[in-house]
């Protein structure tokens, strides 16, 4: 009877359900690493490196045209969208990359970005898929339309997410690649600039001490 | 002298808690009973009834709350108050997420009585169309919430076949068991609508039709979110979502166990004790799918008073409750022999503690055991106010109002007089429109969505 009384105490003890709950990460505190797929501590330094690549390669003030006051007129880039090639689905990342690229592009002084929702009622109004836009004639219409509702664009930003995956028995590497191609709109010219992070996903703890050897020299 | 009768009352204490131990945990009313009518009523196109009688059960009846809140929150859709189907809907979802951890508590009490005992965390078909229902009442609110609905529902599927796999690797079973086509297809649908990111519809129309094959539409929709756009200049899009048929619902019936969960429930005891069990297990109570056939083949769409379309399944709930129930089966099973073993082993040894070696005491323990066994029942808990189907149309018009029959058909002639409302397109949106049809006329309303 006691043994009895004993197993229903620590039931309902130890046996109950949990609560769920959250925390606010702060900011120097790392993001934590997606087991499965990449999240945003693959994400949130590829559009960091490939923004400010971008930014550096074809961002120079000095390059900027000047206005007839003296001042130098930042250039106006509208932010097509992102395709994602990988073998990984971007969910509920999609929008996020576009909002954090569109910030960056924005923040420069060399760019001025378009707003998200005139570039929307834009594509809604040519009914232009995105990716027609590479054609001349599509472009030249789309930029019209851009120019009516007093958004002039001078260039226009692609966003292309690839992965590479290799396997090695029960442990795998992910390279993955954000590609930021900015487009001239007149001319047709375009900028290309890249960033890569590796990712490697391992059924057991010891997966990354095998094959991530940290005494291999690497040339 | 007074030593041995102080024993003797001892004794005779101590049969009296176990009898009335087996008695207080003995199965209670089942789950249909209770809510026969207000699923009748609804059915019945009373509306106002259902809801009042359910709203009692959730009252009442603890245990049956989250099913009887599933079945309000249908009713207050068709109602036309889709803001508290979602709340409603939302409360549930987040239960049941709370519920899917394991209280060992609960599983004790549950191993002597029966799984009724057990907070209700629904079936995996349930779970996966909660995110379907919040996505669809979502969507006639203007749809804010909706392409997270849809994402939502994907990733527990995803969660359930990991849960799956581990439990049982039958590679099989998993393969066979879906996700609601439904899921990714309004994910697609959503996606589209944006212009811009066609290439995340065309994956959810794949992700779809892998699903669910059957629906020749997708392939129009792969088409044209490959090399087309979401419509014309000028152009809306609408969608007619019908739910056809009454759904899957639980039935009680009797199962020999088999040898793979004899090996669960073994596992399960090994566990638990110190010896193994050799039972001899007579057929165990377990609840089974059944469902009615459809009262009709498809709707057919007039726009205008012109036939414009008609209506195509595109996720079939009887099959997806079959397939999500069969792969869980086995647990089910296993769960019922413990308890079946777990109850001879209590008055076996209730027989020992009382030293119940006179043929009158052990015939009645052996009684008291018998009806204790026969107490149990299958749960038979379930959401009873699904369709049989979702079937969904689509259709590019005009924007501006435009007037929306639809009239249920067999064999390609109607067997109804046709139920119109009026609805507004929007040049390069979306509009829904969302019926039920457990007969061959709709119950509530015919809603259309409004942003």
């Amino acid at each position: 009877m006691r043994n009895m009384l004993t197993v229903a105490l620590v039931l309902s003890v130890l046996g109950c359900r949990s609560y769920q709950y959250g925390h606010v990460v702060k900011d120097n505190q790392p993001s934590m690493v997606g087991s499965h797929s990449a999240g945003s501590e693959v994400y949130d330094p590829l559009v960091d490196e490939a923004v400010a690549k971008l930014l550096g390669a074809c961002g120079s003030p000095m390059s900027l045209e000047i206005s007839p006051e003296g001042f130098p007129v930042a250039r106006q880039v509208c932010f097509v969208g992102i395709e994602n090639k990988s073998a990984e689905e971007l969910a509920d990342f999609k929008d996020q990359l576009y909002e954090q690229i569109d910030t960056q592009i924005n923040r420069s002084q060399s760019f001025r970005a378009i707003s998200r929702h005139m570039v929307d009622v834009a594509l809604h109004e040519t009914r232009l898929r995105p990716d027609s836009l590479f054609i001349p004639a599509n472009r030249q219409l789309f930029a019209d339309v851009l120019q009516q509702q007093g958004s002039p664009v001078d260039y226009l930003l692609y966003a292309t997410l690839t992965s590479g995956t290799t396997e090695r028995n029960s442990s795998s590497q992910r390279d993955y690649t954000l590609t930021l191609e900015l487009v001239d709109t007149r001319s047709g010219e375009f900028t290309k600039e890249q960033a890569f992070i590796r990712k490697g996903y391992h059924r057991s703890p010891l997966g990354r001490l095998a094959n991530y050897n940290p005494f291999t020299v690497w040339r | 002298m007074r030593t041995s009768l102080t024993l003797r009352n001892v004794r005779l204490l101590q049969l009296a808690f176990y009898s009335l131990s087996c008695l207080w945990v003995i199965g209670c009313a089942t789950h249909a009973h209770r809510l026969a009518l207000p699923r009748d009523q609804f059915f019945n196109n009373q509306l106002t009834a259902a809801h009042t009688s359910l709203e009692k059960v959730v009252d009442k009846a603890r245990r049956d709350r989250s099913v009887a809140e599933l079945d309000l929150a249908i009713i207050e859709l068709f109602n036309g108050d889709a803001q508290t189907a979602q709340s409603r809907l939302r409360e549930v979802r987040d239960r049941w997420e709370h519920l899917e951890q394991t209280s060992l508590a609960e599983q004790a009490t549950g191993y002597m009585t029966d799984d009724q005992r057990l907070a209700y965390s629904g079936e995996d078909y349930e779970k996966l169309l909660v995110g379907v229902f919040l996505t669809l009442s979502d969507l006639m609110q203007g749809g804010i919430d909706a392409e997270s609905y849809t994402l939502q529902t994907i990733k527990k599927h995803a969660d359930l076949i990991e849960r799956l796999q581990a439990k049982s690797p039958d590679e099989s079973t998993i393969a066979a068991y879906r996700l609601p086509a439904i899921a990714p297809y309004l994910r697609g649908v959503l996606r589209e609508e944006t212009h811009r990111n066609y290439d995340d519809a065309l994956e959810a129309y794949q992700q779809a039709i892998e699903c669910w094959p059957h629906l020749t539409q997708l392939q129009s929709d792969i088409e044209r979110v490959e090399h087309g756009v979401h419509s014309s200049p000028g152009n809306g899009v609408l969608y007619v979502f019908a739910l056809v048929g009454r759904g899957p619902y639980k039935v009680e019936t009797t199962h020999e166990v088999t040898s793979e969960a004899l090996l669960v429930a073994d596992q399960i005891f090994s566990a638990l004790g110190k010896y193994s069990v050799p039972p001899t297990l007579a057929p165990v109570k377990i609840p089974a799918i059944a469902c009615e056939p459809k009262p009709f083949e498809f709707l057919g769409v007039q726009i205008n008073q012109l036939p414009a379309a008609t209506t195509m399944s595109i996720t079939d709930l009887n099959l997806l409750a079959i397939e999500s129930f069969a792969a869980n089966q086995t647990q089910v099973i296993a769960r019922a022999a413990v308890r079946r073993v777990l109850k001879k082993g209590t008055v076996y040894a209730a027989k020992e503690q009382l030293e119940a070696s006179s043929p009158v005491a052990s015939f009645a323990m052996d009684a008291m055991g018998v009806l204790w066994e026969a107490s149990e029942s299958a749960d038979t808990r379930c959401w009873g106010l699904l369709p049989r189907e979702i079937q969904v149309a689509r259709i590019e018009l005009p924007a501006g109002i435009h007037q929306l029959s639809l009239e249920p058909i067999i064999l390609g002639k109607p067997i109804a007089s046709a139920v119109d409302v009026m609805v507004e397109v929007q040049d390069g949106a979306n509009t829904y429109a969302l019926s039920f049809w457990p007969g061959i006329a709709p119950v509530g309303k015919l809603l259309v969505s409004h942003r």
